[in-house]
């Protein structure tokens, strides 16, 4: 009966924790620690370590990127008014989203940055086409990024800015195709109204916390999906369909999406793949950072499952269809 | 059915993050996955993902405290008057604790953040190693063509050391004529070659090891090694093995061969 009683007051003293959750997390660590032995052995294939440390390269090379921008994201959250983006956008959203687009050239970082300072954007009362302007031209466009390629590229200075247009055509269209043909129940835009706090850095601190936890896990599928694949895939298929220039193009655009390699480390990548076009080695600069694996991963976290779905697959042709026309025009 | 994530989790997962972090690059593991110029990024984003830790650390003392002085006000004042010197006397704390029940950060706190503990099991446990000699024998791609058209003379000197990968290049596109006549010494491991033999190996980063390209060299007449074996051999150029291709190994006639441990960059 005491016992009974004592239960009752500790539970009703803890009405916020869930009991089980941090004795269980516990628990695993510790059997995680002692059976450490055992899990290094099932780690010995070399296949399988091989996935192990590129899935760790992936989150690694990630993670400065990721919690830069939601770290930014915070920053738009708790510093900057609702009335600064209208202030600064055009009203009119189809103006807006190439503007937007554009405005992806002062962000430095990869893709994993942007997806939540889009989100960010979104919350804070941006128009959604153009705040996914934005998502899709910051990885690509911004000087880092283009500088990349100017050194990956040292007698092709053309490929520069074939990249820069075919990348923010892609941005600017699919902003445009979201703004005609999008339905806003496919989008979900992050709700924050649970993350105001009473001061602004409180505000910011909880959009960060929240913003980094979110988007990392989903990072972390993407890291685990691209390094299987990694392993899985034979390095040498690509090479057999490189003679067949529109087949060319298809596979290092999937070779892209699969391999979710940062978007400053890309251009060395491509730079290497010289028995393929430079149209087709364009196809990989645009798509890689548009769509890829640990980039559909974060977005349908971040913005729905519906909507990556429908979007990552719509950027796909879009970005190829540009770097075929920017390749053929340009290079 | 997942647990949601309080805020006590909350703080675990962004200390144990931002401390997996800190620890790979202080204890410079970090050099088995990407490049070194990425340590101060990494120390300064593991050291934000710690403090972010703390203040949540933080706030839940502080609301654990706000809440225990409005229970202790409760109880020592009764019924009705309670709800009265609260609200007067801190209008504010009534107003957060009564938030924080309403949303307490939990069913808020994003699911997936449970995932971000895998990165940090396999760094902290699984601790994999860099990648070698099987990663380096699944392509055939050996040689990428270089960025400058003729590499520069090599550095003067009866012995020079020299990168794998320079050699490669050096061997299979400008034919060898740098090489010429020079003894040079390089390091790397050895992978075994399916056809006899092995191929000194080193593999090469532009960011992260997802990206590695690998680039191999046969050395002619050393015993055999087994897989992995870090070594420094000094030798000087032969012909064969092949030129102007990306599948061309050449050869290294070997003058001697040291065993050597890994360095603490395994790349190049």
């Amino acid at each position: 009966m005491t016992q009974l009683d004592s239960r009752d007051t500790h539970s009703r003293n803890r009405e916020s924790y869930r009991p089980g959750v941090l004795e269980g997390l516990s628990a695993l660590l510790i059997v995680l620690v002692l059976g450490q032995r055992w899990i290094v052995g099932w780690f010995s294939a070399p296949a399988l370590q091989t996935a192990a440390t590129i899935f760790v390269a992936i989150i690694v090379q990630a993670l400065p990127f990721l919690v830069l921008g939601t770290v930014l994201s915070g920053a738009i959250a708790a510093y900057i008014p609702v009335s600064f983006w209208q202030r600064v956008l055009p009203r009119n959203s189809a103006l807006a989203v190439p503007v937007a687009g554009c405005a992806g050239a002062v962000l430095p970082g990869c893709e994993c940055a942007s997806v939540p300072v889009a989100g960010g954007l979104m919350a804070g009362g941006v128009a959604p086409a153009a705040a996914l302007a934005f998502l899709l031209s910051a990885p690509a466009i911004n000087p880092v990024v283009l500088m990349s390629t100017f050194i990956a590229f040292p007698g092709k200075p053309s490929m520069v800015l074939a990249r820069l247009i075919a990348s923010l055509g892609t941005s600017v269209i699919m902003g445009w195709l979201w703004l005609r043909f999008g339905r806003s129940q496919w989008l979900r835009i992050p709700v924050r109204d649970h993350l105001v706090g009473r001061t602004s850095f409180e505000t910011f601190r909880l959009t960060t916390t929240h913003d980094f936890l979110h988007a990392g896990g989903f990072l972390v599928i993407g890291g685990l999906t691209a390094a299987a694949l990694n392993v899985v895939v034979p390095p040498d298929l690509l090479r057999m369909l490189a003679d067949q220039p529109l087949v060319a193009i298809l596979g290092l655009a999937l070779l892209a999406v699969v391999l979710s390699i940062c978007s400053e480390a890309d251009a060395f990548v491509a730079a290497s793949l010289t028995q393929f076009s430079y149209t087709a080695r364009l196809a990989f600069l645009v798509v890689g950072p548009m769509v890829d694996l640990k980039l559909i991963a974060l977005q349908s976290g971040t913005f729905g499952r519906g909507f990556a779905s429908r979007f990552a697959p719509t950027t796909f042709v879009v970005a190829i269809l540009a770097s075929v026309v920017v390749g053929w025009w340009l290079l | 059915m997942v647990a949601a994530v309080n805020r006590e989790i909350q703080a675990i997962v962004l200390l144990l993050v931002g401390g997996a972090a800190l620890r790979i690059t202080a204890s410079g593991t970090y050099l088995n996955y990407v490049k070194e110029s990425m340590r101060p990024w990494l120390l300064l984003s593991g050291g934000a993902l710690v403090l972010l830790g703390v203040l949540v650390l933080v706030d839940i003392i502080r609301s654990a405290r706000r809440t225990a002085t409005a229970d202790r006000l409760e109880s020592t004042s009764g019924g009705s008057l309670a709800g009265d010197v609260i609200s007067s006397a801190n209008p504010e704390t009534a107003d957060e604790t009564s938030h924080a029940h309403a949303h307490p950060h939990g069913p808020g706190g994003p699911r997936s953040a449970w995932l971000l503990l895998l990165p940090v099991f396999a760094i902290f446990l699984v601790a994999p190693p860099a990648l070698g000699a099987y990663t380096a024998a699944r392509g055939s791609t050996n040689a990428t063509p270089p960025a400058v058209a003729e590499a520069p003379p090599l550095p003067p000197g009866a012995l020079v050391d020299i990168n794998v990968n320079d050699y490669v290049a050096r061997a299979v596109w400008d034919e060898g004529l740098t090489l010429q006549g020079r003894r040079v010494r390089m390091t790397g491991f050895a992978t075994p070659n399916p056809a006899g033999g092995w191929w000194l190996t080193r593999l090469t980063l532009t960011c992260c090891a997802a990206d590695a390209v690998t680039s191999r060299i046969t050395p002619l007449q050393v015993p055999d090694l087994p897989a992995n074996t870090w070594v420094s051999l000094v030798g000087a150029w032969v012909p064969g093995g092949g030129t102007q291709s990306e599948q061309a190994i050449p050869k290294l006639k070997v003058q001697s061969l040291t065993r050597v441990s890994a360095p603490s960059d395994p790349y190049e």
